[in-house]
């Protein structure tokens, strides 16, 4: 809106010089870059939309080149590898994104990440929602100090949490033992998907709360008087009601636990068959001989597929949700 | 049938629930959020100020010893720990950016300052109203939304000497060294450079809520009292976002702390030592469990006092923190 | 259908008592409403009665069920709220079923029970608007008949009319009685509009600070205030308060004196009394023969007229140095209705005479009434 009026504000001048143009002689012996320059100086909202332009450009190309480049190295077979320049590849050859899955079981890992991520963000959505519609919509004795409590668990560093969790999931714990063969959740993925959802918690609480206290007490009042319980309106009435909320939260959370390095690198030995993410895969085209740099390339542009169409299709949700998790401290 | 005495078990806690008081009710629904933080922060917090207390025994099953009080501290801050990197070493012996302190706090400030200029720039032009706003939205989000470890691949495929054309690029500028990802200095900026590429999207996004909440009418007030887009930019948009900025700011900052995932898979821990890097070499590295503890309990007790710092940062600014 | 019981109801929150001490009894088939401003506690009330909050102390019967502790799902109640409260995420259909398919009826009598409550209330052919697309009273209409789908023994109207503009207002009041007529359920309605509870109630529970003032049918709290509050309260515009106190020959104050005999009413000589008089009780000397018992003349100044089309106010100024206050009811200003016709300009010095069967005596210090009619 504001750019009209700026347009229409900045016509007057530029008509003004134009038509002066064509009556005085000597401006017409300006050059192109000073009679620019001369636009410039007496027009300035002309000068910051060129400027606006210049700085979008600028961050489009820095934010992008390097996933151009990547697919660049990507389609580069391995023998020229070494001919891969800034904007050219070093010859064309889409065998590598077939190959990525035939030197190692690529897709096993990509499966493990998505079976985490995907158990992280129902267990957070759920465990998030109880507290989310309790800091948002209740009052009672301690509510601050509590709300306090989950504020800075997520100050934190994981490494603080590290060498604990690692001894226990490590301890062998014979009540597991019919479920889990080694009898402890190390190379298990509980041992990911356990802490990352505790540590990925408070974000969603903060989103969940915002959304759940907007909703008007007379709804929840109505169809507990209707019929349903406390936790029967939480889950007809004011989770229906908060999706685009609890939409940001479980895409936002999904995103994080599948990006995720500290315990996804720390938690197994690695293996496919040990539930190891997809991180390790990337990770293992670092062979013993030969570094499949190529692979690798290929290897990272299909991983960041999944995450870079929630993008596309989320970007709406994504920033509201950033914005409301991060602004409600 | 079968599933009608289900419902009937389900329904009978869920009755019982509902003649709690709000405070009682509110207590059980919090149960499994306090359950889940409890095992996986605060008890692991507490055991690992535990552990740091104890000495380290590299040879043992257990690698933890017997008491040590503050033994652990103590070497950690004067520089004599047995890791390969130091947390601090006072007498500066030990390279600065081998000190996990150093490299951290350096790590953090100076990407910080770098994402929320940056982040302000983007953040700005994704404030305009232009033909195609939501894709470009969506380019300079995405780096924010990629797995670290495609980011720390981007970054080591790029200053890798024989494929990636950035070392070339930076030596013809003459401040890189003959292999960059084994250089610590040479691998700082590439760690820097990194983070800075990926997360001035989230700088932007939060500083962009700040801007959207800015009401309009007070820019077109400004217009019609002559003031510049400069001006109304240091007069209008940077007071009133202040506090968003900050609250911003300190978010990232603590992230930035916790670097760790970039570090390990392009440079690598020993290159490039954080404080997260530091408690993982005591650990893989030389077996020492309490010395990594104690790094480990040491990372929290920085971060908790940056936090603090910014807090007050954020009370002196006084706008609308609750 | 079922009586409503209320029994020592104490709810307190942190610092402060919203409801105290409350003893009620709701008859059953009764149009009671709860009236008071807001903040009196009135509306918390209600909520007690639905189960929507716990009372600190004292029980809820509903029939001769004890619900106190029940939620609200289990207390055989509905409840139609102020903000109407529809769920913005289900049609018209939806919304009036819920409670319905919550309980598990066959398809067959939802259908059935959702067509008939309907019908009541006018809905036919609208089941699958959505909220958003509805008028306001459309809206109020959904609402009701998603409380009268159930057939719940009680109803709970919370401010169901607050939410409207006043000509649908005035439309849904009718509406409402027609309904109470035709269900012969047992309503509880609050509202801060003492105009609504007059009009539709069959009793009105007046409520102030938490505590009830009066019960009694609208009528018998318009003539026979219990106290200063109701006196205040019930009635548009309020009635006129003078303060002062008794003399051996009656009641004395600055701007007004009102002669009886002490004993004969009931009151001691020295007692701090407060006199109230309805603007409706107050006559022009003219036209003293229209009182029922003509008191003895005051001498009045017209400060501002009001005609409202059928009737016109008239402030009057008890006193040459009385200043007026902004809202026209202070010391020594007299607030009267007459009949609109009358003729009458303002400074006009006139003189007025009250209806002794209608003069109000009340204790200043406990508020109490003492006598509605002069002997």
């Amino acid at each position: 809106m504001s750019d009209v009026d700026a347009d229409a504000g900045a016509e007057h001048p530029d008509v003004a010089a134009q038509a002066a143009a064509t009556v005085d002689e000597p401006e017409l012996d300006r050059g192109i870059v000073e009679g620019w320059a001369a636009r410039m100086i007496s027009n300035p909202e002309r000068a910051y939309r060129a400027a606006f332009y210049v700085a979008t450009v600028f961050f489009l190309v820095t934010t992008l080149f390097p996933f151009y480049w990547l697919f660049m190295v990507a389609i580069t077979p391995r023998g020229s590898l070494r001919d891969v320049g800034v904007f050219t590849p070093g010859g064309v050859n889409l065998a590598a994104f077939i190959e990525i899955f035939q030197r190692i079981p690529f897709h096993r890992y990509m499966f493990n990440s998505f079976l985490i991520a995907t158990v992280a963000t129902v267990t957070v959505l759920i465990v998030a929602s109880l507290a989310g519609y309790v800091f948002g919509r209740l009052r009672f004795r301690g509510r601050n100090l509590l709300l306090l409590g989950v504020l800075v668990t997520s100050f934190f560093p994981p490494a603080a949490f590290f060498i604990p969790l690692n001894r226990l999931f490590n301890a062998n714990v014979d009540v597991l033992r019919p479920i889990l063969s080694a009898g402890s959740l190390y190379n298990t993925p509980f041992a990911i998907f356990i802490p990352l959802s505790a540590i990925y918690l408070p974000l969603s609480i903060f989103i969940l709360m915002t959304f759940y206290s907007q909703i008007p007490d007379g709804l929840e009042d109505a169809a507990r008087v209707e019929g349903t319980t406390r936790i029967g309106a939480l889950f007809r009435v004011i989770v229906p009601l908060s999706a685009p909320g609890v939409a940001t939260a479980g895409v936002l959370t999904f995103i994080t636990v599948y990006n995720e390095y500290f315990f996804s690198s720390l938690m197994t030995n690695g293996r496919p068959g040990n539930w190891a993410p997809m991180l390790e895969g990337i990770l293992r085209y670092q062979g013993q001989f030969e570094v499949l740099f190529n692979l690798m390339a290929a290897a990272s542009i299909v991983a960041v597929l999944p995450v870079a169409i929630l993008v596309v299709v989320a970007q709406e949700k994504i920033v509201s949700g950033l914005t409301a998790g991060g602004l409600k401290e | 049938m079968s599933t009608d005495t289900e419902t009937r078990l389900l329904a009978r806690p869920l009755n019982w629930l509902e003649t709690r008081s709000e405070a009682t009710f509110a207590y059980i629904l919090l149960a499994p959020a306090f359950a889940l933080l409890a095992l996986i922060a605060f008890y692991p917090l507490v055991d690992t100020f535990r552990f740091s207390l104890l000495a380290d025994q590299t040879a043992a099953a257990d690698p933890f010893g017997g008491f040590a009080g503050l033994d652990n501290y103590a070497a950690l801050l004067s520089g004599e720990a047995l890791l390969p990197q130091q947390f601090l070493d006072p007498s500066f012996a030990t390279p600065l950016l081998q000190q996990a302190l150093f490299v951290t706090l350096a790590f953090a400030v100076i990407s910080v300052l770098f994402e929320t200029a940056l982040g302000f720039g983007q953040a700005l032009i994704l404030d305009q109203d232009f033909y195609g706003r939501r894709w470009v939205r969506v380019a300079i989000i995405i780096p924010y939304a990629i797995p670290i470890v495609i980011q720390a691949m981007i970054f080591y495929l790029m200053f890798n000497p024989t494929i990636g054309f950035g070392t070339e690029f930076m030596q013809w500028l003459g401040v890189f060294g003959e292999n960059p990802l084994a250089n610590t200095t040479d691998s700082f900026i590439i760690v820097l450079v990194g983070d800075i590429w990926k997360t001035s999207a989230f700088m932007a996004l939060l500083i962009l809520a700040g801007l959207q909440s800015v009401d309009r009418q007070l820019f077109d007030v400004a217009k019609v009292s002559g003031a510049s887009p400069w001006q109304r930019f240091k007069y209008i948009t940077l007071p009133l976002v202040a506090p968003a900025l900050l609250v911003a700011m300190l978010f990232r900052t603590m992230d930035a702390m916790r670097i760790y995932g970039l570090i390990d898979a392009t440079a690598g821990c020993q290159t490039v030592p954080s404080m997260s890097c530091l408690v993982i070499t005591a650990l893989q590295e030389t077996r020492r469990w309490a010395t990594g503890s104690a790094v480990a309990f040491l990372t929290a007790v920085v971060i908790g006092l940056v936090v603090v710092v910014y807090l007050f940062g954020l009370r002196d600014q006084g706008a609308g923190m609750t | 259908m079922a009586s409503v019981t209320l029994d020592n109801i104490t709810k307190r929150y942190e610092d402060t008592v919203a409801v105290n001490d409350m003893n009620l009894e709701i008859r059953d088939g009764e149009f009671l409403t709860l009236v008071g401003p807001s903040g009196c506690g009135k509306s918390t009330t209600m909520e007690t009665v639905a189960g929507l909050t716990i009372p600190t102390e004292g029980s809820v019967h509903i029939g001769d069920r004890e619900v106190t502790d029940l939620p609200p799902k289990d207390r055989g109640i509905s409840m139609v709220f102020q903000n109407i409260a529809l769920f913005p995420h289900m049609d018209v259909y939806d919304n009036i079923s819920f409670g319905l398919r919550l309980r598990k009826y066959d398809q067959t009598e939802i259908e059935e029970r959702v067509e008939r409550a309907a019908d009541v209330v006018q809905l036919e052919g609208m089941m699958d608007r959505m909220p958003e697309e509805m008028s306001g009273g459309q809206r109020q209409r959904v609402a009701i008949a998603r409380a009268i789908v159930r057939e719940p023994e009680v109803f709970l109207m919370d401010e169901p009319l607050a939410n409207l503009d006043a000509e649908l207002r005035v439309h849904m009041r009718t509406q409402l009685q027609r309904l109470h007529r035709e269900l012969d359920t047992t309503i509880v309605y609050v509202t801060h509009d003492q105009a609504q509870a007059m009009t539709m109630s069959d009793r009105v529970a007046v409520i102030d600070g938490g505590a009830l003032q009066q019960v009694a049918p609208p009528l018998t709290c318009y003539n026979e205030p219990d106290n200063l509050f109701v006196a205040g309260f019930i009635g548009s515009p309020a009635m006129n308060f003078m303060e002062g106190a008794a003399t051996d020959d009656g009641f004395e104050s600055r701007y007004v004196d009102v002669p009886f005999d002490p004993a004969e009413n009931g009151i001691e000589p020295d007692q701090s009394l407060t006199v109230g008089v309805r603007p409706e009780d107050v006559y022009l000397e003219r036209d003293q023969e229209l009182a029922a018992e003509p008191s003895r003349t005051y001498d009045a100044i017209v400060d501002v007229l009001e005609p409202m089309g059928d009737e016109m106010f008239v402030y009057l100024l008890l006193d040459e140095d009385v200043e007026a206050s902004a809202e026209g009811r202070g010391a020594g200003q007299l607030l009267v209705s007459l009949d609109p016709d009358t003729v009458i300009g303002e400074g006009e010095e006139i003189e007025v005479v009250f209806d002794r069967s209608n003069i109000h005596v009340f204790d200043s210090d406990t508020g109490e009434a003492i006598t509605h009619r002069l002997r």
